[in-house]
């Protein structure tokens, strides 16, 4: 008991710095970009607010495959998932579900594989 | 003198006589200065002599008298009757085994606190005492400033019962011993930071903090645990970078 507690007590938690600067970030992109992004897209454009050719096909793609497009999707989708994996992961610790190793897996991964998702159909727009 | 009568409710917990805990309900007269404290003084010496609860300074400096007030940790004696209408409960301090009545163990608290040595740490340590040439550690006030709110903790533990991650993980550092942590990595007098920094950087240290802030709304003496657990974080983070790339 006392040798394995004395084994995990200097354990160094090398990961947590790396999801905790993920999410410090995805909340700084969801809190000043993210409602922006929703203004233009998801209300203004709809409402016909805006000119019609501001974000026509033509132009959405030239934007969005790009490097600009590319830091767009990593700030406007990546650092948001990872944002709310941690969110999740920690939620669920608060309220006793699961186990927190797999907890991490699960989300941290969920969110790693959306990202790889996202920012790849971003190249593959920019190479094809 | 505006005297009324108030009741509290106290849960009782007497080992040797009930296994189980219960409520304890008592009348008793109150005027504006009544604390919490002087109502239990006044039920031990006049009403029910086997309650138990500690206590020591009654101005809030020693850290005893910590109980839970409808179910919020506050010291008993910087907490006044006059600012409670209605049903009063008076509980020994969550997420602590409880003794006795309102005495609770702090033992976890204790060892948590001695991991991440609060006190002064020196490679260099001041020379032996020479009355023609004393030496003695400088400090500035601009270095004083950069710890001093940190450095009000009296270890009453409220924040421990405030705190929903510690009432899960009593393995967690817990917001005083993280904050006294960050107080020493501070003080331009202490060469500790790294030792500390193995405590810190571990899941139960800083990072099984969520930032809930309950721990800085509770602390009677406005430490702000929270923002030290915080900026503990932070130190952690460079700690890990700077390890890495040393290899």
């Amino acid at each position: 008991m006392s040798i394995s507690k004395h084994g995990t007590q200097h354990k160094q938690a090398f990961d947590e710095p790396l999801w905790w600067g993920l999410f410090s970030a995805g909340g700084v992109c969801f809190a000043v970009l993210l409602p922006a992004v929703i203004l233009f897209i998801a209300v203004l454009l709809p409402l016909g607010l805006l000119p019609a050719e501001a974000l026509s096909y033509e132009r959405a793609s030239t934007l969005l495959f790009s490097v600009l497009g590319f830091l767009f999707v990593g700030a406007v989708v990546c650092l948001p998932l990872f944002h709310a994996a941690h969110r999740l992961r920690h939620g669920m610790f608060d309220i006793s579900v699961g186990n927190d190793a797999t907890n991490k897996k699960l989300m941290y991964g969920g969110a790693a594989l959306l990202s790889i998702l996202a920012l790849g159909l971003v190249v593959a727009g920019m190479l094809g | 003198m505006n005297i009324q009568t108030k009741h509290i409710s106290v849960k009782r917990y007497l080992p040797d006589s009930s296994a189980d805990p219960y409520w304890q309900q008592y009348d008793l007269p109150v005027d504006d200065s009544t604390s919490m404290l002087d109502a239990l003084n006044h039920i031990k010496e006049q009403l029910d002599s086997t309650l138990s609860y500690r206590w020591s300074c009654r101005m809030a400096i020693c850290g005893s008298c910590g109980v839970m007030v409808n179910g919020i940790p506050k010291l008993g004696c910087k907490t006044f009757l006059r600012d409670y209408e209605g049903d009063i409960r008076i509980e020994p301090l969550a997420h602590f085994p409880v003794q006795r009545d309102l005495v609770v163990d702090m033992e976890i608290f204790l060892e948590h606190l001695a991991a991440v040595k609060p006190y002064l740490i020196d490679d260099n340590p001041v020379k032996a005492y020479d009355p023609r040439a004393p030496e003695t550690y400088q400090q500035s006030p601009e270095q004083l400033a950069r710890y001093k709110q940190f450095a009000n903790c009296i270890n009453c533990g409220l924040c421990y019962s405030a705190c929903p991650q510690f009432g899960l993980n009593p393995e967690f550092l817990g917001p005083a011993a993280l904050t006294l942590a960050h107080r020493y990595n501070l003080d331009s007098r202490d060469h500790g930071k790294k030792q500390r920094m193995a405590e810190l950087n571990r899941h139960d240290g800083v990072w099984s903090c969520t930032f809930v802030g309950f721990c800085s709304k509770v602390c009677p003496k406005h430490v702000d645990p929270a923002a030290a657990v915080n900026q503990g974080k932070v130190e952690a983070a460079k700690h890990t970078l700077i390890a890495l790339f040393k290899g």
